[in-house]
């Protein structure tokens, strides 16, 4: 055999492996929990007119806080009830991939939103933070079931289709945009997925 | 170029479809047979025989079970598969290490 077909032989077996070793954890609860509680800010954000750029991104930053440590605490869950380690090989590559595009996304949103203090940054601020989100979905799909690049992949695609529609027309933003976009988009977009994967999701679970 | 190693690998695994099956069943604790089919890109037929023919040689073990009233076929690796494959992965790298320049 020639060493290099050998060599190219290990490669394609680490790859399979690696694809094999995907992040399963049922994520229709993940889904569910973060389109709630989006739905619920962004009712309160309409209802409370937090409209303010401060209050905005307070509030925006304070529902993704609470949803990650909600996802944190549920994925674990289903790890020790299944008697497997929560901090897995799979998982690791998940945050890893996430890392990176919802970093920029925080820092991007931050400066814009930190010179501004009224609402006409919301807008803006909140199709950068879901298109970045979008990016870190599809990056994270790579490790998980096929469906999420394809979650990620419509984040992507409606934040560019409203920026360019947004650029283009006049009056349609107000005040209260942002909160719609971000309640429509993060909240509505999570319960219409969750509703789908609880129907068709396997219940089993590997690492 | 010593030819030992060449000559022990398990033709068995060598087979390519075979091969990748192995490599999947061994990174999981099991897997569907839809979640090897789809990730293989293979068919349901090929997907069958070759299973089959990793089953006949006792490599891997397949169960059958229903889940939501649909049935759920799961594969994983048994024992001897395990062992043949890591004979397997330790020949391929004897093979690379053998050509690289000391």
């Amino acid at each position: 055999m020639n060493p290099n077909l050998a060599e190219e032989h290990l490669q394609t077996i680490r790859l399979l492996m690696e694809r094999s070793a995907v992040y399963r954890r049922a994520l229709a609860p993940i889904m569910l929990v973060a389109g709630g509680l989006g739905l619920l800010a962004g009712g309160i954000g309409l209802g409370l007119h937090l409209e303010s750029a401060p209050a905005f991104a307070g509030l925006w930053l304070g529902t993704a806080s609470v949803v990650v440590t909600l996802a944190f605490l549920l994925a674990r869950r289903q790890a020790i009830k299944d008697h497997e380690p929560f901090w897995s090989p799979p998982t690791c590559r998940v945050g890893q991939a996430m890392l990176p595009p919802l970093l920029s996304g925080l820092v991007l949103g931050g400066w814009l939103i930190l010179p501004a203090a009224h609402w006409e940054m919301n807008v803006p601020m909140a199709l950068v933070w879901l298109l970045f989100y979008g990016c870190a979905l599809h990056s994270a799909g790579f490790f998980m079931v096929r469906g999420i690049k394809w979650f990620g992949w419509g984040y992507i695609i409606v934040s560019i289709l409203l920026t360019v529609f947004i650029s283009a027309a006049t009056g349609v933003v107000g005040p209260s945009t942002g909160n719609w976009i971000m309640g429509l988009l993060f909240g509505g977009l999570h319960l219409a997925y969750g509703g789908y994967l609880y129907f068709t999701e396997q219940k089993s679970s590997a690492v | 170029m010593n030819p030992e190693p060449f000559l022990q690998l398990d033709r068995l695994i060598h087979e390519k479809g075979r091969l990748a099956i192995m490599s999947m069943l061994a990174a999981s604790p099991e897997l569907s047979f839809t979640e090897l089919r789809n990730t293989l890109d293979m068919t349901d037929g090929n997907l069958t025989t070759h299973i089959r023919t990793l089953q006949q040689e006792g490599y891997v073990s397949v169960t059958k079970s229903y889940q939501n009233n649909r049935p759920l076929t799961t594969c994983s690796l048994t024992a001897a598969g395990r062992q043949a494959f890591t004979a397997y992965i330790d020949l391929l790298e004897q093979i690379v290490r053998q050509n690289k320049p000391q």
